[in-house]
C-alpha cells in the first residue's frame, strides 16, 4: 500500500504546498536564486517575494521609485501598454511587479499614488511593492546586477531594465523598456510555457504558408 | 543651596551645547574615551590565483578587552571564503606584517567613523549569514565591501583620511584594469601610500592598548 501510494504521488500532477496552481521546475533554484523576502504590496498587504509572488509563475519584473522624473514613468507606461496586450493572461499565469528603488522613501499609499497616476492601479495581476531597504537591495542585485561594481550602485541603471522570469519553466531573461512594443513582447513570449505539439505544428504551417507567399509577391522572406 | 544647583545646571548646559551642533544622523560623537581604529589588510599569493584575504577590520580599545570586528575575504583550509573573519586569520594582521607580500594600514578613527563602518560590517555580515551577498563571487563582494567601509570614512566632512576613490573612472587605473580579485591589496596599498602619515606603528598602538588598560583599572 506504501509502495503504491509512493509511486501514485510521484506520477501525480500533484500541487505543490503553499501555491495550489503554481508548480516550479524541478531545477528552480527557488527562494536562494530570488530571496524569499517579507514585501509589501501597495493595497499594504505581506507577500513573500518567492513563495507568493514567483514561485511556478511567470513575471515581467521591473524597479522605480514613486518621485523618480526620468525612466520610471515612461517604463510604467510601456508597462500599462504590456498589460493590456496580455490583458486575458494577467494575474492567472502572467504576472507584473513594480519594486522600488528607494523603500525609505516610498510606502505602499505612496507607491498607490503612483500606480494611480499612471494608470495601473487595480489592473489585475500588477503588483507594486516595497519593502526592508536591505531586503530590497538584495533582490535588486540578484535580478538586475550586470557584475560590474560602479553599474550596480547607479540606481537608474536598475530601473531601465524589465526582468523576465518563468520560474515553472526556469527561463530567465530580461528585456530593453526602450525598445519597440514588437521586441518586448517577443522578448516575454520568450517564457511563455510551451505550446502544445500540435498547436505548435498548426503555426508552423501558418509561418511557412506567410514566407512563402512573401516570397511569390516580393521575391525575399519578410516574416522574422 | 540653590547657587549649587544653579552651577550644576550651568556646567551640564554648556556640556550638551556643542552635542546639538552635530544634528546629522551618524555623524554626533559621543565623547567616550575609547579608541578606535580601522584597520585594512590583505595578503598576496594565499590563493590559486595568487590573490589572497583581504578585509577591512575594526577595534575598539575600551581597556579591558579589545573588541574586534572583520568581515571580508579569508582563507579557509587554502579556500577563499567570504564573510566574519575568524581570529587566526586576523591575528597576524595585528601587527605590521614584515612580508611584502602582505599589506596593513592602521588608522586612528573617531567614534562616529567607527559606528558608521560597523553598520556596514554588520549588514555584509547578515548577507553572508543569510545566502543574501550581492555577488555571486566572493571578489566582487570584498570590493563593494572596501569601497563602502573606506567612502563611509569622511561621510560626515571628515578631511583627514585620504581616500583613493574606486569609481572606474579615467584616473581610477586599478578598478578598470585590473581583475577584481586582485583590487583590494592594491587599493589597500594605495590607501597605505596615501595615509602613511596617519598610520598607526606597532608601538604606537601597543602604547595605547596600555593606556586604555591602565585608564580602566583606574
Amino acid at each position: 500500500m506504501n509502495r503504491r501510494s509512493l509511486f501514485a504521488n510521484f506520477m501525480s500532477d500533484k500541487p505543490v504546498e503553499g501555491n495550489p496552481s503554481f508548480k516550479p521546475h524541478p531545477a528552480s533554484k527557488g527562494a536562494k536564486r530570488f530571496t524569499n523576502a517579507l514585501l509589501r504590496t501597495h493595497e499594504d498587504k505581506e507577500v513573500r517575494f518567492y513563495d507568493d509572488l514567483i514561485k511556478g509563475r511567470q513575471a515581467i519584473i521591473n524597479m522605480m521609485y514613486a518621485n523618480c522624473e526620468g525612466a520610471c514613468p515612461l517604463i510604467t507606461s510601456t508597462l500599462v501598454k504590456v498589460h493590456k496586450h496580455y490583458k486575458e493572461r494577467m494575474g492567472k499565469d502572467l504576472f507584473m511587479y513594480s519594486i522600488t528603488l528607494k523603500p525609505e522613501q516610498d510606502d505602499p499609499a505612496a507607491l498607490k499614488k503612483f500606480a494611480t497616476m499612471h494608470g495601473a492601479v487595480n489592473l489585475p495581476g500588477w503588483t507594486f511593492l516595497t519593502g526592508d531597504a536591505f531586503d530590497i537591495k538584495t533582490i535588486r542585485f540578484k535580478l538586475f546586477r550586470i557584475n560590474h561594481v560602479n553599474f550596480d550602485l547607479d540606481l537608474d541603471f536598475h530601473a531601465s531594465k524589465l526582468r523576465i522570469v518563468n520560474d515553472a519553466t526556469n527561463v530567465y531573461t530580461h528585456a530593453n523598456p526602450y525598445t519597440s512594443m514588437f521586441t518586448i513582447l517577443q522578448h516575454i513570449s520568450w517564457a511563455d510555457p510551451p505550446k502544445p505539439y500540435d498547436e505548435q505544428l498548426k503555426e508552423n504551417i501558418e509561418i511557412q504558408k506567410r514566407i512563402d507567399r512573401e516570397v511569390k509577391v516580393y521575391g525575399y522572406r519578410k516574416t522574422t | 543651596m540653590k547657587r549649587r544647583m544653579f552651577f550644576f545646571s550651568l556646567i551640564s548646559l554648556c556640556m550638551a551645547a556643542p552635542v546639538t551642533a552635530f544634528d546629522q544622523k551618524g555623524c554626533e560623537s559621543d565623547g567616550e574615551p575609547h579608541r578606535y581604529f580601522l584597520v585594512l589588510a590583505s595578503q598576496r599569493g594565499a590563493f590559486y590565483d595568487k590573490t589572497g584575504p583581504a578585509f577591512p577590520m575594526l577595534i575598539r580599545l575600551d581597556g579591558e578587552r579589545t573588541q574586534i570586528e572583520a568581515v571580508g575575504t579569508y582563507s579557509f583550509r587554502g579556500n577563499r571564503k567570504f564573510g566574519t573573519v575568524p581570529e587566526e586569520s586576523y591575528r597576524e594582521f595585528m601587527k605590521e606584517p614584515s612580508a611584502a607580500s602582505n599589506v596593513m594600514l592602521r588608522l586612528e578613527i573617531t567614534s562616529s567613523q567607527y559606528e558608521r563602518g560597523l553598520k556596514v560590517l554588520r549588514e555584509w555580515d547578515r548577507r553572508a549569514k543569510e545566502g543574501a551577498l550581492l555577488y555571486r563571487k566572493a571578489p566582487m563582494n570584498t570590493l563593494l565591501l572596501v569601497k563602502e567601509v573606506t567612502e563611509s570614512l569622511n561621510q560626515c566632512g571628515e578631511k583627514e583620511i585620504r581616500l583613493y576613490k574606486l569609481d572606474w573612472s579615467l584616473e581610477d587605473t586599478l578598478s578598470d584594469e585590473i581583475p577584481p580579485a586582485q583590487v583590494p591589496f592594491l587599493f589597500f596599498r594605495e590607501m597605505r601610500r596615501l595615509n602613511e602619515s596617519l598610520h598607526v606603528r606597532d608601538d604606537k598602538f601597543q602604547e595605547y592598548r596600555n593606556a586604555a588598560a591602565r585608564q580602566a583599572k583606574q
